[in-house]
């Protein structure tokens, strides 16, 4: 009997019939009904998407704000860190050297090293291990 | 008008008087025609760096940032003025920037070279160069060998 069913359901009835009493059941019951057929999902071990901390935190790098930019600052030498060691993406980066050019200019901070009152300020990346190798 | 940002360092001095040099300051802008947004004072502070300023060498100064509507043409015209101004130390001005709506492209940074699109695009114009390593000049003699002394 059950062959007989079977056989009705795969040959007999039409492919668009069968099609339609699916679209009658829940989604849940979808599932449970075609057991054996692949279920449509997106792939479920992609990594997320990663993005640097200024666009993590929607944060617009300002000449005013002197005490973030300091942290991209070397505190021995002054300079400005570069893309590989600070993690930054290129526009962010670009537009953190170009603040802390203004600040250094304005006077609101120094060019040879960094204002000891911010040397003990939470450090974002770590200078010895750098995103890629040193240029030197 | 565009908006400007005009960071203006002012020499130590008492109360009374910075209040005198902020509204000379003011009334310049008006002068010309502009407004003024909004005024910043970021305090009296040691400068990371000492300046020399009409003769006088500064070491403190007071911080001030001016946000100022003006035509275009008038930013040199005060900016002139405030270098004749014997209370500014130092000056600034900059275009006020919005915040950039950009997405953050590091992901696609961060992918080997191959996959980078600036590398691919680098390896795209080299390709229509001459290589230079493997380049051999051609005498163009239609001779096999070479008929002078090398």
């Amino acid at each position: 009997m059950s062959l007989i069913k079977t056989v009705l359901t795969r040959y007999v009835l039409p492919t668009s019939y069968r099609a339609t009493a699916a679209r009658f059941s829940s989604t849940d019951a979808k599932i449970t009904t075609s057991n054996d057929e692949p279920v449509e999902m997106d792939n479920p071990y992609k990594k997320e998407r990663r993005q640097c901390i200024l666009c993590k935190l929607n944060i617009t790098p300002d000449y005013k704000n002197y005490r973030l930019l300091s942290q991209f600052q070397s505190p021995y030498t002054g300079r400005i860190y570069g893309r590989h060691i600070t993690g930054l993406c290129k526009s962010k980066q670009e537009l953190v050297e170009n603040e802390i050019r203004k600040a250094q200019n304005c006077a609101y901070m120094p060019y040879y090293y960094k204002d000891k009152v911010f040397l003990k300020d939470p450090k974002l990346f770590d200078p010895e291990n750098p995103v890629r190798a040193h240029r030197f | 008008m565009p908006t400007y940002e005009l960071a203006l360092m002012l020499r130590a001095m008492p109360k009374p008087e910075l209040k005198t040099t902020l509204t000379r300051i003011s009334h310049a802008i008006f002068d010309r025609g502009g407004i003024i947004r909004n005024i910043e004072n970021l305090g009296f502070r040691p400068m990371p760096y000492k300046t020399t300023a009409h003769g006088l060498v500064h070491k403190e100064a007071n911080y001030f940032v001016f946000k100022i509507d003006t035509p275009t043409k008038a930013v040199a015209d005060l900016k002139e003025e405030y270098r004749r101004d014997v209370d500014v130390v130092r000056q600034r001005v900059f275009l006020a920037q919005e915040p950039s709506k950009n997405d953050c492209t590091l992901e696609e940074e961060l992918l080997p070279p191959a996959y980078r699109e600036d590398v691919q695009k680098m390896i795209d114009v080299g390709k229509t160069q001459v290589n230079r390593f493997t380049y051999k000049f051609k005498y163009n003699s239609g001779l096999d060998y070479y008929p002078f002394q090398k």
